[in-house]
């Protein structure tokens, strides 16, 4: 692939106590890739988002987002510059409609504060309709707009997960960062889901996706990272990874030859 | 499903068109002007004359209560301190009305500025901590500033100031202890605003960022709302509110002193939001007005009437924790007609 | 600002503040065990301290007849006397705050996540008790009598070792630690470390919730009681709004040493008697009341976990 890296993780390492969640991972997402994170529980994939998005602080090594450190940048300004995200455990604003919640990431973009809103300045007043407009259109892509004046918290199991896309893809970002969106899905769910993030890879949108699921895995990425124990073990295409004897080692606990 | 009156009164709105709004909103105006022709009747106060209690503490801690209704109900950050807004606002009044023969239009946005600029800066200091330290802090605040008022003679120590000026005769309405209803009419007009203003933060992007932060602070930072500036921008805005509220009082009481200030009123007022229903502005103002109209209506038991305030909010608080009117549980009429086709 | 007082007077500062020091540390028990287990404030156990001054002074007066005139007692009379006080003050403290917790805080935790509205329910029950107490009193101070002649044991570099602060530091001593055992040692006491660790799981792992919560409130109303018997020992009166300042203070002491930490308030208690005695040599005692709120809102905006961690930012998380 010659397309440019967009996210580069270089010795990236992360400790609490004595317990290293990342032990120096390098990692470069390329962009318009659909990049897989795998690796058994507790290897350190929801802490490489969490790293990235700045709720922590490595300990050791560097972020390079579009070639420029993400260091010491704060947590709303990694938001900006284009890395969203969405959680494991959905975690959406469940007093606020579904629109709503689109509407809280989009406004990142906007200029008008709180006097722009409280004295309805023209560039409130337009930004707030280019806003609402495009939140709209986000919920159309992604395919819950009939749920737009529902409060989150009242959507169906499956509509939640939707919708933390929905809110991710609200900030604009170029890169997405997915956490388990499939988790608790059936399979036929899971298939809509995984033609939806080849959707969203299509129109223009790079993805990082934390998933079990190795079909589906399998079937929508174009190159798999695997992690254990904070480090990572193999990154190759789909299909080379699956015959790794150290992924098989990580994930059966044995050798690979020894089964 | 339990009845929710603040459902079924949201529901007559919405389904109501522009005019109807109009309309409602009109006779609700008129109607609250209109509140001091209740005197002599039942609602009567027994000790102090009905009109000067919808000012105070009626529309006084009404209009509080809204501002930390912002604070607390809205962004979920518990302040404590909330009456030091209210101090600087009043010992505003105080002193430049004195001092640079202010009257207290003139003084209005000088102390609203200077309230919000104490709430900028308390904010900047503490508002990077969370939930009880917040509250504890900002309740150290409150009684720091009170108790170094108390040891300044420069501003009259215990003694307060007094002597503060009445406002002038504006639009040929006198402002004196013959015309109580002047002030509950610009209190209330000053409701009215804060009310509008709230409205218009709250559907908007400012309302958005309270909302977030108050449900999620982490995931609403990691949405890219700046939850540091958003904070700040509820602090200075209930500081605002309670500064107006401040000049008005000093220039109505005519008397101030730091013993007025004291941390208890920031606990009333804070028990108004929660009792009424957090975030929600007619549940904070049925809280306020009920709670602050009620031991003035049973004055006859006086000595025990902050007792039974205790009691009422131990009952209330078990028997509707969310408040009398709640926020909003609902979802608009437009998507239940979609879910019932 | 005056550093003489503080130089002349430092070993009497130092005793005396050691004294307050230790009352604060009992009272902060009630609000940083509480704050362990349920991680709210205890909002309310200002009010139990206040009951517990009052209850200590009616036993004395009522329950022995003794008056603010009565000649301090001797012997065996004095012994059972202050016994009686003491443990008449921490059975009913102890008792106020299982119903503060019963009426403020349990039926809510069923019912709401919203910590505000515990807050509030308890900020109600602190007001209906101190407003109860304040109509019973007609707002009057209520003075003990002093039934311990209080002789100066010894004089230790100019400061006189009085015999009630004596007393108050030995007993002090002794329920802190019953108070380590109980806790490190019995099965309630590590049925309560659970809960302060992870709620969730301690429930889950069958642990009776409410009985640990009730124990909390009365092992916490029964050090708050103790203190309020050492308080009225000491100063000799007490009035219905003496919670408030009390409260504060020791809260202080909690978040001082960092809330939710027993051994923390120890410490944290100490720092805060020491330091309110030197401030109000220094600065003068109009200025004593301020110093606690001073120190709290240093602390918290510079370690916004106490002095002695036991981070509970991270906790909540």
């Amino acid at each position: 692939m010659t397309n440019p890296v967009i996210l580069e993780l270089k010795d990236l390492t992360m400790q609490f106590g004595g317990v290293k969640a990342l032990n120096q991972v390098n990692l470069s997402v390329k962009k318009g890739e659909i990049l897989a994170l795998i690796g058994p529980n507790g290897a350190g994939k929801t802490t490489v988002f969490n790293v990235v998005t700045g709720v922590y602080k490595p300990t050791n090594g560097e972020i390079l987002f579009n070639g420029s450190s993400l260091k010491g940048k704060s947590r709303h300004r990694i938001t900006k510059s284009g890395i969203a995200r969405t959680f494991q455990n959905v975690r959406l604003f469940g007093d606020m409609t579904a629109l709503e919640n689109v509407l809280t990431a989009t406004d990142v973009h906007n200029k008008s504060g709180l006097m722009g809103a409280m004295f309805t300045s023209p560039r409130s007043r337009r930004e707030e309709s280019a806003s609402r407009k495009k939140a709209q259109e986000i919920l159309e892509f992604i395919g819950i707009a009939n749920r737009s004046d529902q409060l989150a918290r009242n959507l169906p199991y499956g509509d939640q997960r939707r919708l933390e896309i929905a809110r991710a893809m609200g900030t604009n970002p170029q890169l997405l960062l997915l956490d388990e969106p499939a988790a608790g899905f059936n399979p036929s769910e899971k298939k809509a889901l995984g033609e939806l993030i080849v959707k969203i890879r299509n129109s223009g949108y790079t993805v990082l996706l934390i998933e079990h699921d190795m079909s589906l895995v399998m079937d929508i990425s174009d190159r798999v990272a695997v992690l254990d124990f904070g480090e990572k073990i193999a990154d190759d295409l789909p299909k080379l990874v699956q015959d790794n004897p150290k992924v098989i080692e990580a994930y059966l606990g044995v050798p690979a030859d020894a089964s | 499903m339990t009845f929710n009156l603040r459902d079924y009164g949201a529901n007559i709105w919405a389904r109501a068109n522009k005019w109807q709004r109009y309309l409602m909103a009109l006779v609700f105006i008129v109607a609250a002007f209109s509140l001091p022709l209740l005197e002599n009747t039942f609602f009567n106060t027994p000790n102090t004359p009905f009109v000067s209690v919808l000012f105070y503490p009626i529309g006084l801690y009404t209009l509080m209560a809204l501002g930390l209704n912002v604070v607390v109900g809205k962004s979920g950050l518990l302040d404590l301190g909330y009456v030091a807004f209210y101090a600087v606002g009043a010992y505003t009044a105080g002193l430049l009305g004195a001092s640079l023969k202010l009257n207290t239009w003139e003084v209005m946005p000088i102390g609203i500025a200077l309230a919000m600029l104490s709430g900028l800066i308390l904010g900047a200091a503490v508002l990077r901590l969370k939930g009880d330290y917040l509250a504890i802090v900002t309740l150290g605040f409150g009684e720091i500033i009170r108790i170094t008022a108390l040891n300044s003679p420069a501003i009259g120590a215990s003694m307060g100031i007094t002597d503060i000026a009445n406002p002038p005769t504006t639009f040929g309405f006198k402002f004196d202890l013959d015309n109580p209803e002047s002030y509950y009419w610009t209190i209330l007009i000053i409701i009215i605003i804060t009310i509008m203003a709230i409205r218009i933060l709250s559907i908007r992007r400012p309302g958005r960022a309270w909302e977030a932060i108050r449900q999620d602070e982490d995931v609403a930072e990691l949405m890219g709302v700046n939850i540091y500036k958003y904070k700040l921008w509820a602090f200075v805005f209930g500081a605002a509110v309670g500064g107006a509220a401040g000049v008005l009082f000093a220039s109505e009481s005519m008397f101030i002193s730091p013993n007025i200030f004291k941390l208890e009123v920031s606990i009333f007022i804070l028990a108004f939001v929660v009792f009424g229903g957090m975030g929600n502005i007619w549940g904070v103002i049925l809280g306020a007005v009920l709670l602050s109209y009620i031991p003035e209506r049973i004055r006859f038991l006086s000595d025990a009437r902050m007792l039974i305030f205790g009691l009422v909010l131990i009952i209330m608080m078990n028997l509707r924790p969310d408040g009398l009117l709640p926020r909003k549980k609902r979802e608009k009429i437009k998507s239940d007609k979609k879910d019932s086709k | 600002m005056d550093f003489s007082v503080l130089i002349s007077e430092f070993p009497t500062l130092t005793v005396d503040g050691i004294a307050l020091g230790f009352i604060y540390v009992l009272i902060a028990l009630g609000y940083t065990m509480v704050y362990g287990v349920l991680r709210l404030i205890n909002f309310a156990n200002s009010e139990v301290f206040m009951i517990g001054t009052f209850a200590s002074i009616l036993i004395a007066t009522q329950l022995f007849g003794h008056t603010i005139e009565s000649e301090p007692l001797t012997g065996f009379k004095l012994v059972y006397t202050m016994l009686a006080m003491l443990l008449g003050a921490m059975i009913i403290s102890g008792l106020v705050s299982v119903l503060v917790e019963i009426v403020a805080y349990r039926r809510l935790r069923a019912v709401t996540t919203n910590r505000l509205t515990s807050l509030i329910s308890a900020i109600g029950v602190s007001i209906f008790l101190a407003e109860g107490v304040r109509i019973l009193t007609s707002s009057a101070p209520m003075g003990a009598p002093r039934l311990l002649d209080k002789i100066t044991l010894v004089t230790i570099f100019g400061a006189d070792i009085r015999i009630d602060i004596l007393l108050v530091i030995v007993f002090a001593i002794i329920l802190l630690v019953c108070l380590d055992i109980f806790v490190n040692k019995t099965r309630l006491g590590k049925g309560i470390r659970a809960v302060s660790m992870d709620y969730d799981t301690a429930k889950l792992m069958g642990i009776n919730i409410n009985k640990v919560i009730s124990t909390t409130f009365l092992v916490g109303g029964i050090g708050t009681g103790a203190a309020a018997f050492f308080y009225v020992t000491v100063y000799e009166v007490t009035v219905f709004r003496i919670g408030f300042e009390l409260g504060i203070a020791a809260f202080t002491a909690a978040v001082l040493g960092g809330i939710g930490n027993i051994r923390g308030a120890f410490a944290g208690g100490l720092a805060l008697g020491l330091i309110e005695m030197y401030s109000s040599a220094i600065f003068g005692t109009q200025w004593k009341s301020i110093t606690a709120f001073v120190i709290l809102v240093l602390v918290l905006l510079f370690r916004p976990n106490g002095i002695f961690g036991e981070s509970l930012q991270q906790a909540r998380v």
